[in-house]
């Protein structure tokens, strides 16, 4: 009797599935989940992880899996003990993850070739002091088959054109926007914490 | 269950602030000065005069005059004397809260908290002691940082030992302590403050060394100071050294509270011992927690494991994707191990595959700085007796210099 009185005091509107025009137009909005006990059994019955299935090996074992944080900084690997610490001997190599069946971090690693003599090195340094415009580090890199990094080692561009390249590298900037300065300074930032660990 | 009788112990358990004084009783004993403005210097005749007016007077008026008389002689003196340490009640809760030794007297714990800017006379102040207690300190923490961590780059010890035994955690140290500091030095302040003479507000801190040092080429402002020099000529936290400060200008709440706490150290190796101030620099100095591994900062990090590699002749270092997820998402995660033959260096994650590869280059490298050998002992475990003989700590070759 209560709860009839409750109803009928209610205000018409806000119960819009009583119109029937109204709640046609609004049941895509208006939808609720329909979860059940079943549904939700069925939903969590997943396939469990192959390193979970004790099937695979014909004998007991233990299931180890990993946490998933990072190692400790204070856990030395067994290959930077020194010789006379115990803990190198003793340390078993359980290494479940072999290191060549893992995909590298490039596509190709650059393979190192040591080709480059002292005369070869002393034309770079020719070529890049006498024609630095046309001699940039990529386009000796290419010339010598090795890398812009060992250009860079080996030999610097003449202080005319660093000031050059700084001259356009501030036009270049002095375009960009706040959002996009930003941007630049905080990947910045980010790459410095990486070295912090931070 | 029986109750306990408050009555019969609230008097003890009652502060003294408590209960009721009446005026005379506030009047005879009197307040305690702590000196917040220069006190008024009376003239001996003065004081005389008093006195022989007095004499007509009854007893009790005599003592006043006898206590403010006491008073106006400490006046004249610029830290309290040392007669007057064993009526301070902070001083002897400072001895107990610290658990200090008992062979330590009161007097020298007031000595401590004198400083050179109070009193310049070195048989009053604490410039000996804290001398004494920085030696000390130094000594421990670099031969407990030295053999714990026997490959630490230099960069990092000094951090290490500024964070260890540096003036501002010293600093921090005194005010855990609850070391109170006085406004103004002076005779009749309770000695179980901290006495200095405070720096003006807005004098400004000399940066460099104040005199010339050993170092050649000091003039040179804008060369590089190798980190290897910085051991020979700096003090042992890689700053240059401080000249003797003159006492005229005052010093600083921190250089006066961090030269307090190495008093201590000194006076407890004096009274009570190397024993007890070992176990007071492990309890008060090696007990606050310090990271290490949060003070490294490296600017290339993979270049420096591929040098390191190569010295200690391990096959080049590769760094492999061990896993990860949403490579094509906007946030990806990628787990990157760096690898040197089969064995694995360090391990990190990152949202790049270049991040992920710096930050296991950088666990990697704090993974050989870290090396902490299994039973660490320091040079000073001989002095105790029946020691086991030495046996040689591990020395290691240094830092990766690229």
């Amino acid at each position: 009797m209560a709860t009839s009185i409750a109803a009928t005091k209610r205000p018409f509107l806000t119960l819009p599935f009583l119109i029937p025009s109204l709640s046609d137009s609004l049941a895509l909005g208006f939808r609720r989940n329909q979860s059940s006990y079943r549904r939700t059994k069925q939903r969590l019955r997943v396939k469990p992880d192959s390193s979970f299935d004790p099937s695979n090996l014909g004998h007991d074992h233990i299931i180890h899996n990993p946490p998933s944080s990072a190692p400790n900084a204070y856990h030395t690997p067994s290959k930077f003990l020194p010789a006379d610490d115990i803990r190198k001997s003793s340390m078993v190599s359980s290494t479940t993850l072999n290191a060549d069946d893992l995909p590298g971090v490039y596509k190709s690693m650059p393979e190192r070739k040591y080709h480059l003599t002292p005369s070869d090195i002393e034309e770079i340094r020719n070529l890049r002091m006498n024609d630095p415009m046309t001699w940039s580090r990529n386009k000796l890199a290419k010339r010598f088959e090795c890398s812009p990094v060992f250009i860079a080692m080996v030999c610097q561009a003449s202080p005319e054109k660093r000031e050059i390249q700084a001259r356009i590298l501030e036009a270049v900037q002095s375009r960009w926007g706040p959002k996009r300065r930003m941007a630049r300074e905080d990947r910045q930032l980010r790459r410095e914490a990486w070295g912090r660990d931070a | 269950m029986k109750r306990l009788q408050l009555q019969r112990w609230s008097s003890s358990v009652l502060s003294p602030r408590a209960r009721t004084v009446n005026r005379l009783h506030q009047h005879i004993y009197g307040q305690r000065y702590q000196s917040t403005a220069p006190p008024v210097q009376t003239r001996d005749d003065q004081t005389t005069a008093i006195f022989e007016e007095s004499s007509p007077l009854d007893e009790q008026l005599a003592q006043i005059v006898k206590e403010s008389h006491t008073r106006h002689s400490q006046l004249q003196y610029p830290s309290p004397p040392v007669e007057a340490a064993r009526q301070s009640a902070k001083l002897a809760a400072l001895h107990a809260r610290l658990y200090l030794p008992s062979r330590l007297p009161i007097e020298t714990l007031a000595r401590t908290l004198v400083d050179t800017s109070a009193d310049p006379n070195p048989n009053f102040n604490n410039a000996s002691l804290a001398t004494l207690g920085h030696d000390l300190l130094s000594y421990y923490a670099t031969e407990h940082l030295i053999c714990t961590y026997p490959r630490l780059p230099l960069t990092v010890i000094f951090a290490a030992m500024y964070a260890y035994v540096g003036p501002k955690t010293l600093a921090a140290m005194a005010r855990e302590w609850g070391v109170d500091l006085a406004a103004l030095p002076g005779g009749e302040v309770d000695p179980g403050l901290l006495q200095f003479q405070r720096l003006d507000p807005g004098t400004e801190l000399p940066s460099g060394p104040s005199h010339p040092t050993a170092r050649p080429y000091e003039a040179q402002k804008n060369w590089r100071k190798t980190v290897t020099s910085k051991i020979f000529y700096d003090d042992e936290f890689g700053d240059p050294l401080k000249g003797a400060k003159h006492s005229a200008a005052g010093v600083t709440t921190e250089q006066a509270s961090a030269e307090f706490v190495r008093a201590v150290m000194g006076a407890i190796y004096l009274h009570a011992g190397r024993a007890a101030a070992k176990r007071f620099f492990e309890q008060h100095f090696l007990s606050r927690h310090l990271n290490i591994s949060e003070l490294f900062n490296f600017q290339a990090p993979a270049r420096d494991l591929t040098r390191l590699c190569a010295r200690e002749s391990f096959e080049r270092p590769v760094a492999k994707v061990i896993s990860e997820t949403g490579r094509k998402s906007r946030h990806p995660v990628f787990v990157v191990g760096i690898f040197s033959g089969q064995d694995k260096l360090g391990e990190g994650a990152g949202a790049s595959l270049m991040e992920a590869r710096e930050r296991a280059a950088v666990a990697a490298l704090k993974g050989w700085y870290l090396y902490s050998p299994l039973s660490v002992r320091v040079p000073s475990s001989m002095e105790e007796p029946s020691a086991l003989p030495w046996k040689p700590v591990h020395v290691d070759l240094g830092e990766v210099i690229v």
